[in-house]
């Protein structure tokens, strides 16, 4: 363990109550799946959102991964950059340490994971999240089979990991700016691109001690404040229709410009509105066993 | 030429209105419930009459609560894993408060029920019990938004102090426009007597006070404060939620409740049981803001 890492360990140890298995990073014989995002590489194809959607039936409306875009300078001097974005599978994840059932936990390999059947859909979880890296499922969805109603997120594809294969996103790439393996690892394409390369992270400030490490990030779109100052006429107006055409799962979602108390007692109507899908399971279950 | 951004996925915000009204309950029940152990618990005799009407008022107003957060889960059945062995998770806020939202009830009924038979030992010594848990669980409404450090207008510890003086306040409005009506239907010698609503009226004043110079604490520290502080108390609260965090609770709650209450008018009923009502649905806008205000700026991110 190198001595910066020494120091990470000894002044997070706090932060490990509530965390299940305490943060890999750096400790020898330990496994620490990380990604790393070369941005200088990222095309903005949205692939990776297609790959991640295909592979676990995602719901319109929740993504476990995006890409953000921006413009940046003024023609003819502009170009437009791009930011993947995905949960960063914390060291020290608010989510873990907040979440009043267990239902979500720290893997020793470094995976923060999601177990439907602790999840009670409180969304503690969601408002926990610094990055926006978790979504509540909708009560409907395609295949039934699938779950509802409870709070998912990136497993970093665990599945496929196990298998020996890269998460979907990283396999779709067509830039190859997607890049995954054990930073605990030094033969590992991730610990030779952390050392060498000037990495960067999402709100290291609130030292959650993120696995997904940025080359070539732009301190503008990585901030959350001046994302929200300088969002475009157009991501406004896009949020706008986002926020009334989804409706029904009692969220808290606020219009823009509109009457800010309209929007809070419709909140409450779709809060009554979706008392019966939350039942609808249970009430199906019982008519089965009365009247089969 | 800054960065503009043009494109990002948006995100819900999850928590809503029913958890604004979770909070307002929660805040005027135990805010009741301080009234209702003034005379039992702290000895003051005048409060005794209304003692009843107080922790009947707080356990009603809690009784809706179980009802919202439970319906609000996306798995309302598993409501009972916040309290399992093995589920539990000592590290969370919530898993604190559902043990809480569990013991108060029961405490208040056990107090209410030595009030009935007057038992004034035991009133006490079970009074002193819901009182701490009356005060813990409206500290953890306020703890539980604020131990979230990405949610920048929420992470500050002044939360659940400005949670429980508007859970004080509130609390006395209601209880005053509650013993208002109940005073029709009394006769006479048992009328709650006007001097004590006059009296509650004044502690609801101090409140009020406490409560403004809170809010002016935190108005410092958005404006003293980080970037995001700044832009979320100057782009969010002034502007996305101004209805409910100046109309409502500055203006309505607390302005407007502190001039009547100051002047000649904290004299006359109107004047009192104005003040209350407004005092009562003013701290409301609170919830909203400090609910719904606190996730917005997040959900662009």
């Amino acid at each position: 363990m190198s001595s910066e890492n020494k120091h990470e360990s000894s002044t997070h140890h706090l932060r490990e109550y509530g965390v299940q298995t305490p943060g890999t990073k750096g400790i020898p014989g330990k496994r620490r799946y990380s990604m790393v995002i070369d941005l200088r590489k990222c095309i903005g194809c949205m692939s990776c959102v297609v790959a991640c959607k295909a592979e676990y039936g995602v719901p319109l409306g929740v993504w476990r991964t995006w890409v953000m875009v921006a413009d940046k300078g003024r023609y003819p001097d502009s170009r437009r950059i791009f930011m993947p974005r995905l949960c960063n599978h914390c060291d020290y994840p608010i989510c873990v340490r907040n979440c009043p059932t267990q239902a979500t936990f720290k893997h020793a390999e470094g995976f923060v994971l999601q177990r439907y059947n602790r999840c009670i859909g409180c969304r503690t979880c969601v408002i926990a999240c610094p990055y926006n890296a978790r979504h509540f499922l909708p009560a409907k969805r395609t295949n039934n089979n699938l779950p509802k109603l409870v709070v998912d997120k990136c497993t970093f594809c665990i599945h496929r990991v196990k298998k020996g294969l890269v998460p979907a996103c990283v396999q779709a790439c067509v830039g190859g700016a997607r890049i995954f393996g054990d930073v605990n690892d030094p033969k590992s394409e991730v610990a030779k691109l952390t050392a060498k390369e000037k990495v960067t992270v999402l709100k290291p400030e609130l030292g959650t001690s993120p696995s997904v490490y940025y080359i070539g990030g732009d301190w503008e779109i990585m901030d959350e404040t001046h994302n929200y100052k300088h969002r475009s006429a157009q991501q406004k107006a896009e949020f706008n229709t986002f926020k009334r055409n989804h409706h029904g799962d009692a969220f808290a979602d606020i219009v823009e410009g509109e009457n800010t108390m309209h929007h809070v007692g419709k909140n409450m109507s779709d809060f009554l509105a979706s008392i019966p899908h939350k039942f609808h399971d249970v009430v199906a279950a019982l008519k089965k066993l009365l009247f089969a | 030429m800054e960065t503009l951004i043009t494109y990002n996925a948006v995100h819900h915000n999850p928590w809503g209105t029913p958890i604004t009204i979770y909070f307002w309950l929660v805040g005027a029940s135990a805010g009741s419930f301080v009234l209702s152990a003034f005379g039992w618990v702290f000895g003051i005799k005048r409060y005794k009459p209304l003692a009843l009407s107080a922790s009947v008022l707080a356990i009603g107003m809690l009784m809706i609560v179980p009802v919202l957060l439970i319906w609000d889960l996306g798995k309302p059945f598993r409501f009972i894993y916040l309290m399992l062995p093995g589920y539990w998770h000592g590290t969370a806020p919530m898993a604190w408060g559902s043990l809480l939202i569990l013991s108060y009830p029961v405490s208040m009924f056990v107090y209410t029920y030595f009030v009935i038979k007057n038992d004034q030992k035991w009133a006490k010594i079970i009074g002193i019990i819901a009182i701490v848990l009356a005060l813990s669980t409206h500290w953890y409404t306020g703890v539980v938004m604020e131990l979230n450090p990405g949610r920048y207008i929420n992470h500050t510890p002044l939360a659940p102090l400005l949670f429980l003086t508007g859970a004080f306040i509130s609390g006395i409005g209601l209880m005053i426009l509650v013993l208002w009506i109940k005073n029709f239907f009394m006769s006479e010698e048992k009328k709650i007597k006007w001097a004590l609503m006059e009296e509650m009226a004044q502690y609801m004043m101090y409140g009020i006070v406490f409560d403004c110079f809170l809010l002016f604490l935190d108005f410092m520290q958005t404006q003293y404060g980080t970037a995001s502080e700044n832009i979320g108390h100057h782009e969010v609260l002034m502007n996305i939620f101004f209805t409910p965090y100046i109309m409502l609770e500055t203006v309505i709650g607390l302005l407007l409740p502190l001039v009547i209450l100051c002047s000649p008018l904290k004299r006359t009923r109107l004047g009192v049981y104005g003040a209350s009502l407004l005092v009562a649905g003013g701290v409301y806008g609170m919830r909203i803001w400090w609910v719904m205000g606190g996730q917005y700026m997040q959900s662009f991110y």
